[in-house]
């Protein structure tokens, strides 16, 4: 016999996904800044990014490629974002 | 969970044309958010000043609310993949109306700062910030435009288990509207 999980797996996701962006709205309320805050922010959107790619969009099974492709954005537009945001404290 | 059919060339679902249009538009939204952040890198007191006069609650609450909508959307692809198109319905009109929400509480935010006197030309930050939420405002408003769409069809019996393309095509402009949020929130909102 199938056991019926608990929670479904895209609940699981988007509840994780409202968790993470209560912390990145008190880290803004916090008022807390700097190289490594920036960073832990932005990997937090990449991570919150992938998930919604993967599981909301359903590109966690598809041609690896395509999931490449949109990683390889969200990992461009995070990383140029955290450079500039370097180039600022400069 | 949403699960890729095999429609088209590595089994993105939906229609492969929508996948163009989604490229498209994030590589779009890409130069913008870069050309924010490197004008920001120029300009940081100016921005940070700036930015204290947004309102981040609601920023916040806009983003609850596109997940949550995002996550009616994928509900509503899984209940017409087991061909429950009435289920199906109820999901997109779910999404709808918090798409709705996003929108009443953009105009709340936008109406703040008009009534303070700000406007695209005020400052470079909130040409930014004006020029790119409103810009992703149009977006969620087409958005709106398709899931309706979509929900229409659903209702009048045009989709099932078999045959949901329409479906999934709608839902993948959905989330590509709430992934572009999940980078502009931070990016305006948060990060200083």
């Amino acid at each position: 016999m199938t056991k019926t999980p608990l929670i479904r797996p895209c609940t699981l996701v988007w509840l994780i996904l409202l968790a993470l962006t209560g912390l990145t709205w008190f880290i803004g309320e916090s008022g807390i800044t700097g190289m490594a805050i920036v960073g832990f922010v932005l990997a937090t959107t990449l991570f919150k990014s992938q998930m919604v790619v993967d599981y909301f969009m359903g590109l966690k099974h598809v041609r690896a490629a395509w999931r490449g492709l949109l990683f390889g954005y969200l990992l461009l537009v995070c990383g140029m974002i955290g450079v500039a945001y370097y180039i600022s404290l400069t | 969970m949403t699960t890729s059919r095999k429609h088209d060339a590595g089994g993105l679902p939906g229609d492969f044309a929508i996948w163009i249009f989604i490229f498209a538009e994030l590589l779009v939204f890409g130069v913008f958010f870069l050309a924010y952040a490197f004008s920001r890198a120029n300009n940081v007191e100016l921005f940070n000043e700036s930015q204290v006069h947004l309102n981040r609650i609601a920023g916040a609450a806009n983003t609850v609310v596109l997940l949550t909508s995002s996550y009616f959307v994928v509900r509503a692809v899984a209940a017409i993949r087991a061909d429950n198109a009435r289920r199906c319905g109820h999901w997109l009109l779910s999404a709808i109306g918090m798409g709705s929400v996003f929108l009443v509480i953009k105009m709340f935010e936008f109406g703040e700062k008009f009534s303070a006197g700000i406007s695209l030309s005020t400052n470079t930050f909130f040409m930014f910030y004006l020029s790119l939420t409103f810009f992703h405002f149009m977006h969620v408003i087409l958005g709106i435009v398709i899931l309706a769409a979509v929900l229409l069809k659903a209702r009048s019996g045009g989709y099932s288990a078999a045959n949901h393309t329409g479906v999934e095509t709608g839902a993948s402009y959905w989330h590509m509207v709430d992934l572009v949020w999940l980078i502009l929130f931070p990016l305006v909102y948060v990060i200083h």
